[in-house]
């Protein structure tokens, strides 16, 4: 294949991915600061779960990142 | 690192720099912990005070998903693999790291985090079966039993899936920092790299976190009673 297909294709796996978690996370974190100041007292539990569950989303990103470093070495 | 970066070899096995690092790793923490336990006093003093710190904060953090009982029965255990993972993710701070021979960051390389994924792997159902016998264990991957044609796969799935995502989660974090900072000090050798490197103090302590939180609650769950 033309490399300059995959060096596209590899700009655009981390883009999109990135973007759909920023999203994401986004979201999550905006929730999880209503949480906490509705109610400041459980703040330490909701910090775990946010953490926890930004962890989970940004692994999408990672996959993303090493699929594009697979598609740059074949370049 | 992908790239071989062999050392020597002991026979067929091939020593490389990520090895070589990962013992040093190893023996700077066994000296530590033996200074800091060799005369444990009553008042102590500034090395015992900051093992007994670190080890008070890791028992409360793992206690908040494992419960008192389990926490304290299997500590060592999480214990070990949260010291493990923070120092060597920053132990690629170090000046030099991946470009002296014998220095590379262990946990950017995919074998050492895999190698974590598979201990975490077993951890989770050897402490499983050790709480809850192996035929109690075993079932619980059926349930519930009108469903079991369905739940038996997809739980199968799911438990060797864990084990990967951990490893691969936490190589691509720690591999993606290193290449960021490598493109970054092409662009500008002078400054541009701090700031990664800055980004970097936070990711490690998190990536850390991550990985054994998650197989806390892994762990919380296969010793779980239901009903």
């Amino acid at each position: 294949m033309a490399t300059g297909t995959i060096a596209i294709a590899a700009a655009l796996v981390l883009a999109l991915t990135a973007c759909a978690t920023a999203i994401a996370q986004g979201i999550t974190a905006s929730h999880a600061m209503d949480a906490i100041a509705r109610q400041p007292e459980a703040a330490g539990g909701i910090r775990g779960a946010l953490v926890i569950s930004l962890a989970l989303m940004e692994a999408l990103t990672i996959y993303g990142m090493l699929v594009a470093f697979m598609l740059v070495g074949k370049i | 690192m992908e790239h071989t970066n062999v050392l020597f070899s002991i026979g067929p096995l091939q020593v490389t720099s990520t090895v070589v690092s990962m013992w040093a790793i190893i023996l700077v923490l066994a000296l530590l912990s033996y200074l800091a336990t060799r005369n444990l006093k009553e008042v102590p003093g500034p090395l015992q005070n900051l093992a007994e710190m670190a080890i008070e904060k890791l028992q409360s953090f793992f206690a908040d998903t494992l419960g008192q009982k389990h926490m304290r029965k299997y500590f060592p255990i999480f214990a070990t693999f949260f010291i493990f993972i923070v120092i060597s993710n920053y132990s690629g701070l170090l000046p030099g790291v991946g470009h002296v021979k014998g220095m590379a960051l262990p946990t950017a390389s995919l074998s050492v985090t895999a190698g974590l994924g598979i201990c975490a792997f077993f951890t989770t159902h050897v402490i499983g079966i050790r709480e809850r016998g192996l035929k109690h264990y075993a079932s619980s991957f059926a349930k519930p039993l009108y469903l079991c044609f369905l739940m038996l796969p997809l739980n199968i799935i799911e438990q060797f899936v864990r084990p990967m995502s951990l490893a691969l989660r936490l190589y691509g974090n720690m591999y993606g920092e290193e290449t960021v900072t490598e493109q970054l000090y092409e662009i500008f050798p002078i400054g541009a790299p701090l700031i990664m490197q800055v980004l970097s103090l936070l990711f490690c302590l998190l990536q850390a976190i991550v990985f054994t939180m998650l197989l806390s609650i892994y762990v919380s769950e296969a010793v779980e009673e239901e009903e």
